[in-house]
């Protein structure tokens, strides 16, 4: 019951998040415009490239669905809305999402086009930019919490949501899972004007309703997770939990997906050196203060 | 009816998707949005969503100038996108490699708006069909042809051994239009740079005291003779034995090192260093695999007509060719034209500047003629030429911003631009504080600085026009000549650090001096024709275009326009881009050819 509430949610999640993506590029606020594109979509033809990789190509769409979904088991929406709890939560959805660069390499490999393997390549390069900033943040949020149950890390923060406790973790959390979503400013792999769409060009019909779905999928699971990890999750007076954590999911991806259309794209080389020139020694610092906050108010 | 229909008979389930992509339709756009705007059209509030990529459109709307070369590009888009797909064309246009039109509709707004409405009537009605046709055109036919994988020379139509070695001729598919393509149009290269082994035609140096013959298996095999390899029978292949392959192995040390380890183990069979090690090295040194990519004709963060051919080393760019495909050939239409149709023929030659071209060929037709223009005249049209090098400007931001993904620009400078084309004067001064606006807020913006500096820095040595010279300091502006417009208070505007921040940066300031320029002009009126008399004479112009000085050289006789010379900034900046992108990421390789605003309209053949 708990998971056919929670996919269904993730559903109409993904729709939201389509029309507030519609609002961020044309500007105008139209509910029905998503629900137009996937019905146009399922009735265009879906062409398969010639000298594609058949099992790649076919495959990519579906995996980066199936790793967004698969992150979302251990998003708990309110206390017992949760598909499972496992022990180790928090950094399952880091293993999950590992698989997005999987899907995105294939995607790029699949139908043997310059601009789709070019988006693949620089994809690669991103995750090494990323990787780190996704997992040292979470070290720090994990010993705060003591426990690596996302319900316990939801429930550490009770006194102070981790935005306050850890802002600099918050911030590179923040940053980096905008890179894992591909999304601008660091839609690298996926860039229209210098890739003419990258991985997702030679996609079309069902498999790119596909493609797009995750990706939607992919933005909730992250909003979601950021929601859970540094804003208090289901946490908030007056309305019941789950409306909170709806309500804040939402807040986070309209700010990521705003946020970026006020930017030019980032350059591959610049992500990569200030990921790691200034991005992992402020996660080790992070990481040593909330190690000394814990120390001394336990 | 749409001739692209998809094959299925209109029920129920089919009738709501067909529907559904009535109100859901994305456009590609054909030359491309740059002349799109030019054209003053808005693609977006007439309900059409550009999209970057062929394979997801389901409309495409050709507008506007299409050379025959173009043509057949466009034929190659159609063919690309899935069904159900549309055309659209707005201006009667001569499209024989496609279809016909589904919906075709006059060039302007009006018209895009009610061609839009038919479109979606149509799409609801026909978007699937029980008997559809095909769309096969020559050009896009594949050609097979067999090559041979250690001698990349031997190209023949029909399987076979290689003459050399002996191997199989491997097959590999070939466009016809690539060839088409190198036959017809001006080409400029710079493979001379990089040594290609391959492309050296070994016959010439048949009796060359300095060849020697090896065999591609055994590279310990060497004579100075033709003849066959003792070891396994092979045809030996000549080379060159001086200091040249020397220099190559500096850089090859893996491989060299790969061939003696082979050498002592005598293997027959066929190994990847010896596959490569005539293939050109990058130079970081880390082989990868070489890739051709075409950008353009219709690349979305380009010029459209411009088409670059690139070979990626990885993802840096290792060879470079540029063509336009929208070139103009003749100026005068034979035998001559009469002076007012020189202008209207001359004010189409670049559809993304139009009034300065126009003002062009009215001076040189002025000079031809003698005639003197009043001061008030020249002030005014110096005020259309000054506004519409503000609304180039803003469509060049624009299609920087496309190119860069930074979708506010992109939105703000394309609304501005569409303004500022047909903006009156006091228009121009209502609209003053939304551009001073936008160029307040771009540079405050994070990253842009970042993102453009130093990249696509040019040699110091170069001749270039425009914003793209006085972002390297060099001052030849055409407007310093003409004393209204310094009187007007004209002063270049230039930069030193000569790479793209900076040619944003000039064309930035740029319409910021210009508005000053348009508010001391006092009037905008676009320059018409003087009437020349029946005279016999020559004549030229000079004008400072937005993309830089062009000249333009006419004679006249028995007051017809006999000869037409035109030297436009673009056919220099061309030349600028091979250099400028050799060994450059493609991110920035890209965005230091878009930093150039070349317009392949006014390159003349």
């Amino acid at each position: 019951m708990t998971t056919v509430f929670i996919l269904i949610s993730l559903v109409f999640g993904a729709y939201l998040v389509a029309v507030i993506e519609d609002w961020a590029l044309t500007g105008r606020f139209r509910l029905t415009a998503p629900v137009f594109s996937a019905l146009a979509l399922l009735g265009r033809e879906s062409v398969l490239p010639r000298k594609l990789d058949r099992v790649f190509f076919e495959v990519a769409p579906v995996l980066l669905l199936l790793s967004a979904v698969l992150a979302v088991a251990v998003v708990p929406l309110s206390p017992d809305l949760i598909i499972t709890d496992l022990a180790t939560g928090a950094l399952f959805i880091n293993a999950a999402l590992v698989y997005v660069l999987v899907a995105l390499l294939m995607a790029g490999w699949g139908p043997d086009g310059a601009y789709a393997m070019i988006g693949g390549w620089r994809f690669l390069g991103q995750l090494i930019a990323y990787a780190m900033l996704i997992v040292m943040p979470l070290t720090a949020v994990v010993m705060r919490a003591e426990s690596m149950l996302t319900t316990e890390i939801v429930v550490s923060q009770a006194g102070l949501w981790n935005i306050v406790y850890q802002p600099v973790g918050f911030v590179l959390f923040f940053i980096a899972a905008m890179a894992l979503a591909f999304l601008p400013p660091f839609d690298l792999p996926t860039s229209k004007g210098d890739l003419a769409g990258g991985v997702e060009a030679e996609y079309s019909g069902v498999r790119l309703a596909v493609f797009r779905l995750g990706r939607l999928v992919l933005i909730i699971t992250l909003a979601a997770a950021t929601v859970i990890f540094y804003l208090g999750g289901w946490q908030g007076p007056w309305l019941p939990p789950w409306a909170w954590s709806a309500i804040k999911i939402l807040v986070v991806t309209a700010v990521m997906l705003l946020g970026g259309r006020m930017l030019p794209r980032i350059r591959e080389a610049h992500l990569l050196s200030w990921c790691w020139i200034f991005g992992i020694p402020l996660a080790l610092l992070n990481i040593f203060l909330v190690g000394v906050l814990v120390l001394v108010f336990p | 009816m749409i001739t692209g229909a998809r094959l299925g008979t209109l029920t129920g389930f089919r009738r709501l998707i067909a529907s559904a992509m009535s109100h859901d339709l994305n456009v590609f756009l054909v030359p491309g949005p740059d002349i799109a705007r030019a054209q003053g059209l808005d693609i977006e509030s007439s309900g059409l969503q550009p999209v970057a990529s062929p394979r997801h459109a389901n409309v495409l709307l050709v507008m506007g100038p299409v050379t025959p070369a173009l043509q057949e590009a466009t034929a190659v888009i159609y063919a690309q996108m899935v069904r159900p797909r549309s055309l659209f064309v707005l201006g009667a246009q001569d499209l024989s490699s496609l279809p016909a039109a589904d919906v075709e509709a006059e060039l302007s707004q009006q018209g895009l708006i009610e061609g839009v409405n038919r479109l979606r009537r149509v799409f609801s009605e026909s978007a699937f069909r029980p008997s559809i046709s095909d769309f096969d055109v020559p050009i896009l036919q594949i050609r097979i042809e067999y090559t041979c994988s250690m001698h990349p020379e031997i190209v023949q139509d029909e399987p076979g051994s290689c003459p050399r070695c002996g191997m199989f001729l491997i097959p590999r598919e070939v466009q016809s239009m690539a060839e088409h393509r190198h036959m017809n149009h001006q080409k400029i290269n710079t493979d001379a740079e990089i040594p290609v082994t391959f492309t050296h035609n070994h016959g010439d140096h048949q009796h060359d005291a300095s060849m020697e013959y090896t065999c591609p298996m055994h590279p310990d095999v060497v004579q100075n003779e033709p003849g066959s390899c003792p070891r396994c029978g092979m045809n030996l292949e000549p080379r060159e034995s001086q200091t040249e392959s020397d220099h190559d192995h500096h850089h090859m040390d893996h491989a060299d090192q790969g061939n003696m380890n082979m050498d002592h183990d005598d293997m027959g069979f066929m190994s990847m260093i010896d596959v490569t090690k005539d293939l050109p090295r990058s130079e970081d040194g880390l082989p990868m695999e070489w890739i051709d990519a075409p950008f353009g004709p219709f690349f979305p963060g380009l010029p459209g007509g411009l088409l670059l051919l690139l070979t990626l080393d990885g993802d840096a760019v290792a060879r470079s060719e540029t063509h336009c495909l929208s070139e103009n050939t003749e100026l005068v239409q034979s035998p001559s034209m009469e002076p007012p149709n020189f202008i209207e023929r001359l004010t189409c030659v670049n559809p993304l500047s139009p009034i300065a071209y126009r003002l062009l060929a009215c001076r040189a037709l002025e000079h031809a003629a003698g005639i003197d223009i009043s001061a008030e005249t020249a002030r005014a049209r110096i005020g259309a030429l000054e506004r519409e090098r503000i609304a180039s400007h803003l469509g060049w931001l624009a299609l920087f911003a496309q190119q860069t993904g930074f979708d506010w620009l992109m939105r703000r400078a394309a609304s501005l631009q569409l303004k500022f084309l047909t903006a009156e004067f006091q228009q121009i001064k209502v609209l003053k504080p939304s551009v001073l606006a936008l160029i307040k807020r771009l540079q405050q913006t994070p990253l842009l600085k970042s993102r453009t500096a130093n990249i696509g820095q040019l040699m110091a040595d170069i001749v270039s026009y425009g914003p793209v010279a006085r972002a390297a300091g060099i001052d030849n502006d055409a407007r310093n000549d003409d004393k209204i417009c310094v009187a007007l208070g004209f002063t270049a505007v230039k930069q030193i650090r000569n790479d793209v921040l900076a040619r944003l940066q000039v064309r930035l300031d740029e319409i910021t001096h210009t508005l000053m320029l348009i508010e001391a002009a006092d009037a905008v009126v676009v320059p018409v024709s003087n009437t020349v008399g029946k005279i016999s004479s020559s004549g030229e112009a000079r004008v400072e275009t937005p993309r830089g000085m062009a000249h333009l050289q006419l004679t006249l006789e028995n007051g017809q326009v006999m000869t037409a010379q035109l030297d436009a900034p673009s056919t220099y900046h061309l030349n600028l881009i091979n250099p400028m992108i050799d060994q450059q990421e493609l991110g920035d390789a890209l965005m230091a050819v878009n930093s150039l605003d070349l317009s392949p309209w006014e390159v003349l053949q």
